[in-house]
């Protein structure tokens, strides 16, 4: 890519400068038949517009490139980041937090060195400290699924915030869903984006 | 004669009227059983029991300090009236009673104990006060018993400590029992930012103090033996929950050192003082382990597995422990005891296949011969405050609340009273409940409450109530 970056400029260049004139002294002139002064600064204008656009093109091309990488790593991370919630007073994996966490598992897969932290937490209702206890084993019941899928243990820390971190600030049955939840953030590593992935 | 009945008829107006007030404050004394967990029989029943009634006199202080004089009769009265044994006749002004003391006056208004004190302030300034007691008894008409007391200034920080050891030593004349005056409260409080911070209120409820600034999540205090320290858990630094102690009168901290993955919760001080035993979990290995603070050595495994034994509280003589777990391959906590250092489990809640309840946050009694828990008591209910007795292994359970939310009950030193975590329709606080009237008490109201831990005395750690008897 690089290489090619730099040679096709080169090679237009010579091209332009060919065109300019060569070493001959020119035949007397019967007429000013040849371009002019203003033909040749046209055409030269014209070739530099074209290297550019064409240098344009390439960065294009390449921040184009760069941008689906990127677009697929920050969809691998908040892939990775999807938390997943619970039935009351469970934490038994539901089928709808089974989708969520095997869609993690290639890209902790391709990605060997990322490291995540889980964050079990409960609702308000329960014991205080039996509650930390309750998102604890949310935490523990998410890390031994993804481990059951060959992810090594000791990429997945697990810890617990009880009923102390609520998202939502209410006491209604859909807060209490959502706030049932393990959350995940990378602790470590860096994600590796492999083609295969996106399906 | 006649000066005294009218004495009489005024003051027993006047009495009425302030216990009257008093009553206030009173719960649903009233109702009987109640069958809310399936099968067991949860009482209310409360003996009507007696309470003499105890007036006193108003105190006196010498040159300037007549003001100081008051304010310790205050805080004596409420310390009796709080300890739910008397009937407290008190703030009486002098021009009813008069200076000396009239034995006859007081038996006509149905004392049966009265109470005078005299505050002398100290040439010294490193004293403060002397305060005397005298505790009379109305039905013999002599002085039952007689004691001097030392107080800092009213500056110092222990002044009303030293005040309420003064209480505690009345309850000891009277009936030979400890009191919970000189006694305080550790707990959490969440703050806006949903941080935890650890306070103390006195058993009173005054002196509303903030004992730690982490901005962290900072909770389950648990006092020491003596009550010269607290341990606690905090997410502070490391970022997972981890057990540190403090040394109350130093406020040197120090942590326990953690040689294993997990959070470390739920601490709580052998009665020994030397070991400390938490749970630990979403470790390799989860359950309850002690540590030697003493020795600074050895995690030590207790018992647990990949259920969750948590929140262990020990027997006064050390010998046993509680703590609650899903042992029983339920989501609903049950409450167990066993051998102090592990083994089999005894299950103390009541149990139905099928129809769990879900009992959690035990708390010994410093008597040995209760554990108090909270519980729900239908599947999506509200908890309750539970008492069991050891000695049957919770066969019969009383139920002292029955309003609102009610979790996390501490016993008091004098394992007669508890505070527990209430939440009303006006919000959360702290309350206190006696256990032998059911009658309940707002301690601390309006603040977002977790997990509160009653001191043992503080008599020894503060060294306030010094005290020498007439003889």
């Amino acid at each position: 890519m690089r290489i090619k970056d730099l040679a096709f400029p080169a090679l237009v260049m010579t091209f332009v400068l060919g065109a300019c004139g060569g070493s001959e002294p020119p035949p007397p002139p019967p007429a000013p038949t040849g371009p002019t002064q203003a033909e040749l600064d046209a055409a030269r204008a014209d070739s530099v517009a074209r290297v550019r656009a064409e240098e344009a093109r390439q960065r294009e091309a390449e921040r184009g490139e760069q941008e689906r990488l990127s677009a697929a790593r920050d969809e691998a991370r908040s892939t990775l980041e999807d938390m997943v919630n619970f039935d009351y007073d469970e934490s038994v994996i539901t089928g709808e937090a089974e989708a969520i966490l095997r869609r993690k598992i290639p890209i902790l897969r391709s990605s060997p060195t990322v490291r995540l932290r889980l964050e079990g937490h409960a609702d308000e209702r329960g014991s205080t400290e039996y509650n930390l206890a309750l998102g604890s084993r949310r935490a523990e019941s998410v890390r031994d699924f993804l481990s059951g899928f060959g992810i090594a243990a000791d990429r997945l820390m697990t810890t617990s915030f009880g009923e102390e971190r609520p998202l939502v600030n209410s006491s209604d049955e859909t807060s209490w869903a959502e706030n049932r939840r393990v959350e995940f953030s990378i602790s470590g590593g860096e994600i590796v984006v492999s083609e295969d992935d996106g399906s | 004669m006649k000066s005294l009945s009218s004495k009489v008829g005024t003051m027993k107006a006047l009495l009425i009227m302030t216990m009257y007030g008093c009553f206030q404050e009173v719960g649903n004394l009233d109702a009987q059983v109640q069958d809310s967990i399936p099968g067991v029989t949860l009482g209310l029943l409360y003996e009507s029991e007696f309470y003499p009634a105890l007036a006193v006199h108003p105190f006196r202080g010498d040159r300037d300090a007549g003001e100081i004089a008051r304010e310790i009769e205050t805080i004596i009265a409420n310390d009796l009236r709080y300890s739910d044994r008397f009937e407290v006749m008190d703030s009486i002004p002098l021009g009813l009673v008069g200076e000396a003391i009239d034995y006859q006056l007081w038996d006509q208004l149905g004392a049966v104990w009265l109470l005078s004190g005299s505050v002398q302030r100290q040439a010294t300034q490193s004293v403060g006060f002397i305060l005397t007691l005298e505790l009379h008894d109305i039905v013999y008409g002599t002085i039952h018993e007689q004691g001097r007391f030392w107080l800092p200034s009213t500056e110092d920080r222990d002044f009303r400590m030293s005040v309420h050891a003064a209480s505690d030593q009345l309850l000891q004349w009277i009936y030979g029992e400890p009191g919970m005056a000189t006694s305080r409260i550790a707990f959490s409080r969440r703050s806006e930012d949903g941080n935890q911070e650890l306070y103390t209120i006195d058993s009173d409820g005054e002196n509303f103090r903030q004992i730690t600034s982490y901005g962290d999540l900072t909770m389950s205090p648990t006092w020491s033996p003596n009550g010269d320290k607290i341990a606690y858990t905090s997410r502070k630094g490391t970022g997972f929950p981890r057990i540190y102690e403090l040394d109350m009168k130093s406020g040197v901290e120090r942590a326990l050192p953690s040689e294993r993955q997990g959070d470390y919760i739920t601490p709580v001080y052998n009665p020994n003082g030397r070991e400390i035993a938490f749970s630990v979990t979403g470790g390799n290995r989860s359950g309850i382990f002690r540590y030697n603070w003493l020795r600074d050595c050895c995690l030590v495994h207790i018992s647990g597995g990949r259920w969750d034994d948590l929140s262990p509280t020990y027997s006064p003589d050390g010998k046993f422990m509680a703590f609650n777990s899903n042992r029983l391959g339920t989501p609903y906590p049950q409450i167990f005891v066993m051998a102090a250092g592990g083994g089999e489990a005894d299950l103390v809640s009541p149990y139905i296949h099928g129809r769990e309840g879900y009992y959690t946050s035990p708390d010994w009694s410093p008597s040995g011969d209760y554990l108090a828990f909270h519980g729900r008591v239908a599947r999506r209910g509200r908890y309750q405050i539970l008492v069991a007795q050891i000695a049957d292994s919770g066969r019969r359970l009383r139920q002292l609340t029955r309003e609102g939310n009610n979790e996390d009950p501490s016993w008091a030193p004098d394992a007669r009273h508890l505070v527990f975590v209430g939440t009303r329709d006006w919000g959360t606080g702290l309350m206190v409940v006696d256990t032998a009237s059911g009658k309940i008490r707002m301690l601390l109201r309006g603040f977002d409450v977790r997990v509160p831990e009653w001191s043992p005395s503080l008599k020894e750690s503060l060294g306030v109530g010094s005290l020498r008897t007439r003889q």
